[in-house]
């Protein structure tokens, strides 16, 4: 792990956390430097909402079929297994656990996977969702690497209290749901675009968070002119 | 997995109170089966926007009339700022100071108005954002995590009501006489659909979701089923003609 690297990546993140903060490019960010500083091939941040599902709030890639992958764990995998623990589930080599977990192992190999990590997201005595890391090879995980992980993950965590909101109350709930509802916002400003303009979730998404920050705005006050037409946004899905 | 199907024990307590008053299932019944499902006295809904006028749509007693009336007048309160944060507003306690500051005449005239707790709740879907749904209890009250996901989930079915009675889904009986629709279970690819159906209907997301959820109870599939085949193109909307399924043979 470079220390250079791990330490300028914390840096960044509590730099964004306090400057006008957007939850959705926070966590994507966070998922992009999960990528970068852990030598994960690909990263998620997951939610239960209200009813204990797990959904996607970000991944360091939007492609469908990845996003696919952190859903599917609802039904079996790493990430429901942690979430319901509360306690780290590492997996070094997937092919040991098709028993285990057989849907997931098959639609994780077929993306190339084959090494998991999830680390719980906890607030006090509850666990609202994981950080659910994916390796393309199989092999034992760097001890100091998880507990980076886990740190990052506690991080994704305290950004749910940054919403706009919290202010009000500091109560979990209503800020889960307030965060839950801000990803729905993002896919449908996706779809939008990704649609307008011919191109994939990814790009779509990449698009969407290049303009809000070359314009000095929110991703979610651009998300949500874009889907509403309520303001021109001039080169964005012209 | 599935945690035992809130949405439609909700649907049920909705269905019920339609019943009950002898008509479709409508906001009213929304409000009527939270009050009597809640720890609340009453319940309000306003349709809320940013650019047109706001204004209530029901309420089920005389505090809730007064308390929407006067959100929408004093332009204060919190559903106010329910709806402009897009955050759920739970006030246990009108009382607490810190209130009194923040909604400095609203806190007043409801306290005033014989309401001590107030919870409101926008009524959203990402963009989608067409009101606010209020509840109120004559005493200081703190809805618990069972208590509050209820009352999310009334809040979301007063969404679907409220748009399917503003909007017409071209074909098929009205929403309302569809009976249950399968709402448990989320999926992205609902809300990536949505936005795709924005732009090859040429019409707004509130329609555009309106539209897919139609199609869906006339094809007899499920949303999230129609909504992977709109994301992955094997089914494509158009403004003139019936939805396209790409691998039917013809």
């Amino acid at each position: 792990m470079n220390q250079q690297l791990l330490a300028k990546t914390f840096v960044e993140l509590a730099d964004n956390l306090v400057a006008d903060f957007d939850l959705i490019d926070f966590l994507r960010l966070l998922t992009d430097r999960c990528v970068g500083v852990l030598g994960a091939d690909a990263a998620g941040v997951l939610l239960a909402d209200r009813d204990g599902e797990l959904r996607v709030m970000a991944a360091s890639d939007e492609q469908v079929r990845l996003l696919e992958l952190f859903q599917l764990q609802n039904d079996e995998g790493p990430c429901l297994e942690c979430f319901r623990s509360g306690s780290p589930v590492i997996v070094p080599d997937l092919t040991r656990e098709a028993e285990r977990w057989p849907r997931f192992v098959t639609t994780a190999h077929r993306s190339g996977f084959t090494a998991v990590q999830a680390l719980p997201m906890r607030l006090r005595d509850e666990v609202v969702g994981a950080l659910n890391l994916f390796r393309a090879a199989p092999g034992p995980f760097d001890p100091a690497g998880t507990l980076v992980a886990q740190a990052l993950a506690d991080v994704a965590t305290i950004s749910l209290l940054q919403q706009r909101s919290s202010h009000r109350s500091t109560i979990l709930n209503e800020q889960l749901q307030t965060a839950l509802n801000s990803r729905v916002l993002i896919e449908q400003a996706k779809g939008k675009l990704a649609e307008r303009l011919g191109i994939d979730m990814e790009r779509a998404f990449t698009t969407l968070r290049g303009y809000a920050r070359a314009h000095n705005r929110r991703l979610s006050d651009v998300a949500r002119a874009f889907v509403d037409d309520s303001e021109p946004l001039p080169g964005l899905g012209t | 997995m599935r945690p035992g199907g809130r949405s439609a024990r909700i649907q049920v307590l909705v269905a019920e109170q339609a019943a009950r008053r002898g008509g479709r299932a409508g906001v009213l019944d929304v409000c009527t089966a939270a009050v009597a499902a809640l720890p609340v006295g009453g319940a309000g809904l306003s349709a809320m926007s940013r650019t047109a006028a706001s204004h209530p749509l029901c309420s089920t007693d005389d505090i809730s009339e007064q308390l929407e009336e006067l959100q929408l007048t004093l332009g204060e309160g919190p559903c106010v700022d329910a709806f402009l944060d897009g955050s759920a507003v739970l006030t246990p306690d009108l009382l607490t100071g810190q209130l009194q500051d923040r909604w400095a005449v609203f806190a007043d005239a409801a306290l005033e108005a014989g309401a001590r707790a107030v919870f409101a709740l926008p009524l959203q879907v990402g963009a989608i954002s067409p009101g606010v749904l209020d509840l109120y209890a004559d005493v200081p009250t703190v809805l618990d995590p069972e208590q509050l996901a209820d009352a999310l989930a009334f809040a979301d079915l007063a969404t679907l009501l409220l748009l399917d009675a503003r909007i017409d889904g071209t074909g098929g009986p009205a929403p309302a006489d569809r009976g249950f629709e399968d709402l448990d279970g989320y999926r992205a690819e609902i809300d990536q659909a949505t936005g795709i159906l924005t732009v090859q209907l040429g019409i707004g997301i509130d329609e555009a979701f309106v539209r897919l959820r139609a199609h869906a109870y006339m094809q007899g599939r499920r949303l999230a089923d129609v909504a992977a085949d709109v994301v992955a193109h094997r089914l494509r909307f158009s403004p003139h003609a019936e939805p396209d399924r790409a691998d039917e043979g013809t």
